[in-house]
């Protein structure tokens, strides 16, 4: 029987009785219960092996344990107060390798491993400390499931959702209630008949019966003689406008007016995914694919079914727009949208997908009512978007980085026609974007600025200057323009000046090393302690930068590999993914640094809302004292991914 | 009294625990390392401070080896007092005069507690109030008195502030408060509910480990210095 004071004696059972030597020490059982990884044990386990442990107190300054020396019986844990741990090399160097707080521990891996301490270790304040005996430690560590992942940091898929889920439960307030299911339905579960195909021969006319008679909006279509082989979709919509329409003869074979090829979609992708999909292409059909064979159709309507405020919603808002005030009041709705996509458990890379595609679709909307309005433009051009915007990775602050390039003139008096009808498109452009809430750039990296709105050959020539030359202002030059992508009008000039730029920068490599060079001279954060960010000098900050500090190593990281290795991709995980895919990162370290942006974004992004529900505008500066501590335990982990990008630079470019 | 007057009282001799106990302390050396020595840190609840008429209703209790705090070696009893007034300020430790009615007697409690004192020094905050009411109770019930030594926290820590004073100031200010709650407070140690036996004695042996540490920057060595440091000696019994 337990009999601690906080219980209070009760009539029914009275106090004085049973053996209080061996009651379970509170104290103890309640740090344990809030520290991770206990906090996963049973009660039963729990108060077992708080009856071991010892309280000790260190003064600060004390030195808890000598790298090389220190044999391990007990493993710490901080109840109050702080300590620091480094290692000093041969030559009496001192590198600084981490803070620790309240519920963090020390020793773990020695004792795991086996060996002695393997960094120094000293309170930096009066430090209490629950010491738990090497034996019972071990204990845990072979019996108990996520201890041993927990101290050796391989992350169980179930950590990291722990993670996600306390950022999206503690941090975001639930707007409304309705209930999203775009993440936990699957697409198959949205499929309610078994798929409709008929052979490309058949007449349009036994379409339609056929659509009609089961009540389907669509139907597919199989290669004669091959019923699994899917090549093409007939909708409602196609019947309307190729057939009536255009009167046709209805006895005309379906594969004249079938849509090819029919997009898949896995059965088990979650609805989001399917939404994506058919935002990003257009195509409002999807052929459920299960084990290769297609199950069935999904179609927006499917899935806007599922969902009030949905992104599709928007979309299709967008696309309605007959006015360019019309578009003004739709790019503030984004925001509320994007909340509801992070409570229902949406990750960050696809969130920032989805902004992307609303803000591209917005775009796309304002500048052909544009070029309606002032009639077509004399030579074919492009409409660029940079930075940020070009990398798909905008949040809710996006300044605006685009430019024009067009199609290089052949006559002197088409060179003016075009430098006065893109001057006057890219200001009006501008204006509406900034009514739309884009904010203009404040460094004029904008079409407006005719330095930004130039023909392919000078953009060819700005790009070469730049890697040939490259100092301070190119490098940062670099950062913003060479993530460019097509954001409207002909891609193929875009496509060209990527080309070009593959080129160059393969012949450079001394530009790269520049870059590379920038790249490592922003170093990583190493810890937190307390309420505060460590950087590796040992200084304090109140306020982690994690844009500049925690994202941008990895953007950086993947745009030189990119250069190097001519990949075209300007998104950093799209050009993570194509790097691993071609041998040139490893795929643990794809996955790793895949993780750690992921999270980072996440962060980010529940950062901003929450500024964003407060009326505040939204930065990049992260409060640590905001954080959980599994929240600065896998940002911790994200910094040490950033010396492992660094390393291989190093090794890339070994005069860095 | 002794066991001569005792014998010519015609009382019964003294309890077999407390005989094992004066054992114990026979060659009672102070000069080894304070690391060697056990200590019990203990809390009573009183029902007031009379010290002829008031009782103990609660003992609480947590041992430390070697400088260490071993929280799941604790001591914790309820004592039923002799005369139950349910006027008495039993509320601050929220216990009601019907919950007493329910728990032993000191004399059951007792002989518990000075096992688990065994060859430990006693520690606690005014410590010779604790030693006051459980000597007498002790002298009722076991014939005779605890022979364990005992160290005054409050003391102790009056000792360490005039000493840092010195340290830093030249002088010092008197007037501060010597209540384990507001040292603990001052020296921001982690925080136990008070008034409860066992909580404040796990407060005050926080206290405890934080002045014998944080003294002398960690130089006293052997159990003569801290007495010396604190002129805390009070050899009871």
């Amino acid at each position: 029987m337990q009999l601690s004071g906080k219980k209070g004696p009760s009539p029914a059972q009275g106090p004085g009785r049973g053996v209080s030597q061996a009651a379970p020490p509170e104290v103890v059982v309640d740090f344990l219960r809030n520290i991770m990884p206990f906090n996963e044990l049973a009660e039963e386990k729990l108060r077992q092996i708080a009856r071991h442990v010892r309280v000790d107190f260190y003064p600060r300054g004390t030195r808890l344990l000598t790298a090389g020396e220190t044999e391990l019986t007990h493993l710490f844990l901080i109840q109050q107060g702080g300590v620091r741990s480094y290692i000093v090399d041969d030559e009496g160097e001192v590198t600084l390798k981490d803070y620790r707080g309240e519920g963090s521990s020390v020793g773990a891996l020695p004792i795991i491993r086996n060996t002695p301490a393997n960094l120094n270790v000293e309170t930096v304040e009066d430090t209490f400390c629950f010491l738990l005996p090497r034996e019972d430690f071990l204990d845990l560590i072979e019996n108990q499931p996520g201890f041993a992942q927990y101290y050796l940091k391989n992350f169980s898929e179930k950590i990291v959702n722990t993670a996600y889920t306390e950022l999206r439960r503690h941090r975001m307030g639930r707007r409304s209630d309705e209930d999203l299911l775009l993440f936990s339905l699957q697409v198959g579960d949205l499929v309610k008949q078994k798929p409709r195909a008929l052979p490309a021969d058949a007449t349009i006319q036994e379409a339609a019966r056929a659509m009609a008679e089961f009540r389907i909006g669509s139907i597919l279509v199989h290669r004669p003689g091959e019923s699994r082989e899917i090549i093409g979709i007939v909708t409602d919509r196609d019947l309307r406008n190729k057939v009536i329409a255009a009167g046709l003869d209805y006895s005309e074979p379906v594969a004249r007016i079938m849509s090819q090829p029919v997009i898949r979609v896995l059965s088990r992708a979650v609805c989001f995914d399917a939404l994506l999909t058919m935002m990003s292409s257009g195509i409002h059909h999807l052929a459920v694919e299960q084990k290769g064979q297609v199950v069935g159709v999904v179609t927006s309507h499917d899935i806007m079914l599922l969902q009030g405020n949905s992104p599709y919603l928007l979309f299709k808002e967008i696309g309605k727009q007959r006015t360019m005030d019309g578009l003004y009041p739709l790019s503030r709705r984004i925001p509320d949208m994007i909340r509801n996509l992070v409570i229902e458990g949406a990750k960050a890379s696809n969130i920032a997908r989805m902004i992307s595609i609303l803000n591209d679709h917005i775009l796309t909307r304002l500048l052909t009512l544009l070029e309606e309005e002032m009639g077509p433009p004399p030579l074919e051009y492009c409409w660029l978007l940079l930075g940020s915007e070009g990398r798909r990775e905008q949040t809710f602050k996006t300044d605006q980085d685009n430019a024009i390039i067009y199609a290089d003139p052949g006559s002197d008096s088409e060179r003016r026609a075009a430098e006065e009808y893109f001057g006057r498109f890219a200001r009006q452009a501008i204006d509406h974007l900034v009514k739309c809430g884009y904010p203009l750039c404040p460094g004029e990296i904008m079409a407006v600025n005719p330095r930004w709105c130039q023909p392919l050959s000078v953009w060819k020539e700005y790009f070469s200057s730049w890697v040939e030359t490259p100092e301070p202002r190119e490098l940062l030059n670099a950062t913003i323009f060479f993530d460019f992508r097509a954001g409207f009008g002909r891609t193929a000039l875009a496509d060209e000046l990527r080309a070009h730029l593959n080129r160059i920068t393969g012949r450079q490599e001394i530009y790269l090393l520049h870059m590379a060079r920038e790249c490592m001279a922003s170093r990583a954060p190493l810890s937190f302690f307390k309420n505060f960010i460590v950087e590796k000098n040992g200084e304090h900050r109140n306020k982690l930068d994690i844009k500049h500090q925690g994202l941008a190593p990895f953007v950086n990281f993947a745009r030189i590999l990119a250069l190097r290795h001519n990949v075209n991709e300007t998104n950093t995980l799209a050009r993570l993914h194509v790097l691993a895919d071609e041998g040139h990162i490893s795929g643990d370290l794809w996955s790793t640094a895949h993780a750690a942006y992921e999270m980072q974004m996440q962060l980010r992004i529940v950062h901003q809302l929450n500024q964003i529900d407060r009326g505040e505008e939204p930065d990049n500066y992260i409060d640590p004292g905001q954080l959980s501590d599994l929240e600065k335990r896998m940002l911790r982990d994200a910094f040490e991914v950033i010396d492992r990008l660094h390393a291989v630079l190093k090794l890339m470019f070994p005069v860095v | 009294m002794g066991n001569f007057f005792r014998s010519l009282l015609g009382l019964p001799g003294p309890h077999p625990v407390l005989i094992d106990n004066r054992n114990l302390f026979e060659a009672f050396d102070q000069g080894r390392p304070l690391a060697h020595y056990s200590f019990v840190v203990c809390d009573t609840e009183l029902t007031g401070l009379n010290r002829r008429r008031d009782e103990i209703i609660s003992i609480g209790a947590v041992r430390i080896e070697g400088l260490q705090i071993l929280p799941g070696e604790t001591f914790h009893r309820y004592i039923r007092p002799r005369n139950i007034d349910p006027n008495q300020a039993t509320l601050i430790h929220r216990i009601t005069p019907e919950q007493l009615r329910g728990v032993p007697p000191v004399e059951e409690v007792l002989p518990g507690f000075v096992r688990f004192c065994g060859d430990a020094l006693i520690v606690g905050h005014f410590v010779d109030i604790d030693m006051h009411f459980l000597n007498r109770a002790a002298r009722r019930v076991l014939g005779g008195t605890l022979s364990n030594p005992s160290i005054d926290t409050m003391r102790l820590a009056r000792a360490y502030k005039e000493a840092r004073c010195r340290d830093y100031y030249g002088h010092c200010d008197q007037s501060m408060s010597y209540n384990l709650d507001e040292l603990s407070n001052e020296f921001h140690l982690p925080r136990f509910k008070p008034h409860d036996a066992l909580e404040d004695a796990l407060q005050t042996a926080y206290l405890f480990l934080f002045l014998v540490k944080k003294f002398r920057h960690g130089g006293i060595r052997t159990l003569r210095e801290l007495y010396r440091a604190g002129r805390t000696l009070g050899l009871v019994g």
